[in-house]
């Protein structure tokens, strides 16, 4: 058991590792890269503000997946439901695009919570009426929410006075997540992830949902036969982790981005995949994996500009955790013995 | 050249279960062997033990006097040992002959030729160039087949090929059995199907708890004498005293019932109608796989079947799931103690609370109520005598005798009106049996009902009032257990009838 929350750890420190081998293959000094990859992106007050920022809607969406994954049913769609969260929250923050009052910035975050859920209703729905595979169906209907958010911000929703850029207007401040300090990015989001991460351990380990929910997890078979309402727990955990991601999105929308374009998420929604196992499905866990994970976009960020080596290596060092991470559980969880030698042990 | 195949001494423990107790047995090419048994007879391990998969932890196999190390499947290829397994190892989306020519060494020209060669030799007719998938049943199996003969095996093992067969293709499975029998090769027929080893074999050795309890020339066996070896009877029999008034009341019926499934790994029911008295055991006895699993779910509402009427103690439950079931006082022990029946991964306090049933108030307001689980976990432990009191226990440390208390206890302490239980004892010690045992009676003193599926002839004439054998997905006429004897048992359990 112990093990189980270790495991972690040792996938992190081999990442590491295995970063530094690909910079010193790459010919750069690999602990000079390193630094650049993991010490210099937080070592000023404005480097953590946006490691917060980061990690914000990691946390929040992989909190939401642990609840699909715990319980057996693998929505991969996250980022979809992230997009359109954006669309719906972002839709209501349009409306309001010259209007000033405290209620709009809470309707606008509800938009995006619906606009998540509802897009997670729809592979919940197919899976529990019709058999479909969610894995599928999550996963196109991302594709589905880029292109929809594509033509928006190109089409009916583009801004009038924006010279054909494929964006949308500004939202007004009253849209706006407020900021938590003067010069940093950091804004209000990051509560909402801190009271999903609270919410989530209390639904998880103290309700009678949370039970369902684990013992779905562990044995299909015994649920059926507890008799649980197998559908209905498919279309909650489908709704919660919908909900999350939509936050996530409108997080992004109404925190730093402020309008609606085309990249509102640098695929945030696949990475909290990681981000939940690397947190091993544990709401606090997840916390501490969402920093982690949020420090290698920051890591590439730097290295690009330090090292002029692509961003994408973030996505190798993400790549990186989620394989050794895998990697280390098997060789823990399961015994390695060499069968030749233990035969002849026994001859003896 | 005749092949000589010996086991000598294998065995196999696995944790809390002896899969093989020190078996031996021989085997002589020019003759097709069966080896029967229940479900976890250990006949799989036997035979996975054959062919690599695993290592038994003793013992030694003899090919031609030539001591095989089988430490993988690739070992068995080496030597000349084929196996066809059960659930077929076909990629669905690949061409036939792409499948065979996966493990192949020679080039695809050659084999193309030894390929079609054998389909001529033994009347296959398989298109070689369409998608595995638009197979039948049968056809995936000879496709399997050929890729055993086309490396020439010494030894062919069949693992249950006819439980996906149709009765035309299990025929001319059989016709392809005898032919490779006559042309040398040493052929192992594994099943529980007592028909197919009487009209197919010619020497059965028969397994029942990892032992081998007999080995015999087919010709000297009938139908019942192997089901009688198969589920181990024994003559001495206690039986408990049958309080059955014949004008007690009805507490529960089942009319019309039927299921069809799609799927070939299950067994189809057909009209099943019975009811239980008040006080009464009804016992379903049967060979594992005749519809066993099936008729438990459907029983239990994991499976909901149109058109089925279920009354229990007057009302139709037919369409309520396990636990609006549980509301009306039924309980439930499935065969599967530890993926079905409990989690091994849950605690023993958690395990309890899966029969959240109504009265329990385990849940309040949708809130887990641990202290109150707990409690009543604790009194579980100490009345049905499980042999520990640490209700924060993970259930997977609990011995397999203990588990079954603790399910047991926990379905029965709510005082159930009928408790359906299936192979209750399965796997367990003597002690743990006649604990079971003297509980399931205990529940019929207390005017309460039971129905025992079993696969046990000896725990069913023990427990039952009234007995019913399922075959092939149908029940026999429902007897009072005293005109009942294991011959009749064993007679109807093989599929004959009785007048």
């Amino acid at each position: 058991m112990a093990l189980y929350f270790f495991t972690p750890f040792i996938a992190i420190i081999l990442t590491i590792l295995g970063g530094g081998i690909i910079f010193y293959i790459l010919g750069f000094n690999p602990i000079e890269a390193l630094k650049f990859y993991f010490i210099t992106p937080i070592s000023n007050l404005y480097g953590l503000s946006e490691l917060l920022l980061k990690a914000t809607p990691l946390c929040l969406i992989a909190i939401g997946l642990s609840f699909c994954f715990k319980s057996n049913n693998w929505n991969i769609g996250a980022e979809g439901q992230l997009t359109f969260g954006a669309i719906v929250g972002g839709g209501v923050a349009l409306l309001f695009y010259n209007q000033e009052g405290f209620y709009i910035l809470p309707l606008v975050i509800l938009a995006g919570a619906i606009g998540g859920m509802i897009f997670a209703l729809i592979p919940a729905v197919l899976k529990t009426y019709f058999n479909t595979n969610e894995i599928l169906v999550s996963l196109m209907l991302v594709y589905v929410s880029k292109l929809l958010l594509d033509y928006l911000v190109v089409g009916p929703w583009s801004n009038p006075e924006g010279f054909n850029f494929p964006e949308t207007r500004q939202f007004s401040d009253s849209s706006r997540m407020p900021l938590l300090f003067e010069g940093l990015r950091i804004h209000a989001g990051i509560f909402l992830a801190l009271a999903a991460v609270m919410l989530s351990w209390f639904i998880l380990y103290k309700t009678y949902l949370g039970f369902q929910i684990k013992v779905s997890g562990l044995s299909l078979k015994t649920a059926k036969y507890a008799g649980f309402k197998g559908k209905t727990m498919i279309l909650v955990v489908f709704m919660i982790s919908g909900a999350c991601a939509g936050l996530a999105g409108v997080g992004e929308i109404t925190g730093p981005i402020g309008q609606l374009h085309r990249m509102i998420s640098p695929d945030y929604g696949f990475t909290a995949i990681i981000v939940a196992f690397l947190g091993r499905l544990n709401p606090f866990g997840i916390i501490f994996a969402s920093l982690v994970v949020a420090l290698t976009y920051l890591g590439a960020e730097t290295a690009q500009i330090f090292l002029q080596i692509p961003k994408y290596t973030g996505q190798v060092f993400q790549g990186m955790i989620l394989f050794f991470l895998l990697a280390s559980d098997y060789l823990l969880f399961f015994k390695v013995k060499i069968l030749n030698l233990k035969k002849n042990e026994l001859r003896h | 050249m005749a092949t000589d195949l010996r086991i000598s001494n294998i065995s196999k423990i696995y944790p809390g279960c002896v899969a093989n107790d020190n078996v031996s047995l021989q085997f002589k090419s020019g003759k097709i062997y069966a080896l029967l048994g229940e479900n976890g007879a250990g006949k799989s391990t036997l035979v996975k033990i054959l062919s690599g998969v695993i290592s038994p932890d003793n013992g030694e196999v003899f090919l031609n006097e030539k001591n095989l190390k089988l430490s993988s499947p690739l070992d068995a290829k080496k030597n000349k040992i084929g196996m066809v397994f059960q659930h077929f190892n076909l990629f669905e989306t690949l061409s036939v002959f792409e499948n065979l020519s996966i493990d192949a060494t020679e080039d695809n020209k050659s084999l193309r030729v030894r390929i079609n060669e054998i389909l001529k030799k033994y009347n296959f007719s398989i298109d070689l160039d369409i998608p595995v998938l638009n197979l039948s049943a049968g056809q995936k199996q000879k496709v399997e087949i050929i890729r055993c003969l086309l490396r020439s095996p010494k030894v062919l093992i069949m693992d249950e090929p006819t439980s996906v067969l149709t009765e035309q293709e299990t025929e001319e499975l059989f016709i392809s059995l005898k032919k490779f029998c006559d042309e040398g090769i040493l052929i192992i027929y594994i099943t529980h199907k007592l028909k197919e080893v009487l009209s197919l074999c010619d020497e059965v050795a028969v397994m029942r708890k990892g032992k081998v309890v007999s080995v015999s020339q087919t010709q000297n066996e009938k139908v019942e004498t192997l089901a009688n070896k198969m589920v181990g009877q024994k003559l001495a029999k206690i039986k408990k005293k049958i309080n059955i008034s014949k004008n007690k009341d009805e507490i529960f019926k089942v009319k019309h019932l039927n299921f069809y499934s799609d799927d070939p790994f299950e067994t189809n029911l057909v009209n099943l109608n019975f009811s239980v008295k008040k006080g009464e055991c009804l016992g379903i006895a049967g060979i594992s796989g005749n519809g066993q699993n099936e008729l438990f779910q459907i029983l239990s509402g994991e499976i909901i079947t149109p058109d089925t009427s279920i009354i229990f103690r007057n009302k139709e439950i037919a369409k309520l799931n396990p636990k609006q079931r549980r509301e009306y006082l039924m309980a439930f022990s499935p065969e599967d103690r530890i993926s079905q029946a409990a989690v091994p991964e849950l605690k023993i306090y958690e395990n309890v609370a899966l029969n959240n049933f109504k009265s329990s108030n385990f849940f309040e307001k949708g809130l887990v109520n641990e202290r109150k689980i707990k409690e009543h976990s604790k009194k579980i432990l100490s009345d049905f005598s499980v042999n520990t009191d640490n209700v924060e226990l993970k259930s997977q440390f609990l011995s397999g005798g203990n588990l079954q208390k603790l399910i047991l206890g926990r379905e029965l302490i709510t005082a159930p009106e009928l408790l359906i239980c299936y192979n209750p004892t399965w796997g367990l010690d003597v002690g743990a049996i006649n604990y079971i045992h003297e509980t399931l009676i205990k529940i019929n003193d207390q005017e309460k009902s039971t129905i025992l599926i079993s696969t046990d002839t000896e725990e069913l004439l023990k427990l039952s009032d009234r007995i019913a054998v399922i075959y092939k997905g149908k029940l026999s006429k429902i007897m009072p257990s005293e005109e009942v004897t294991p011959e009749k048992l064993g007679v109807l359990m093989g599929g004959g009838s009785i007048d």
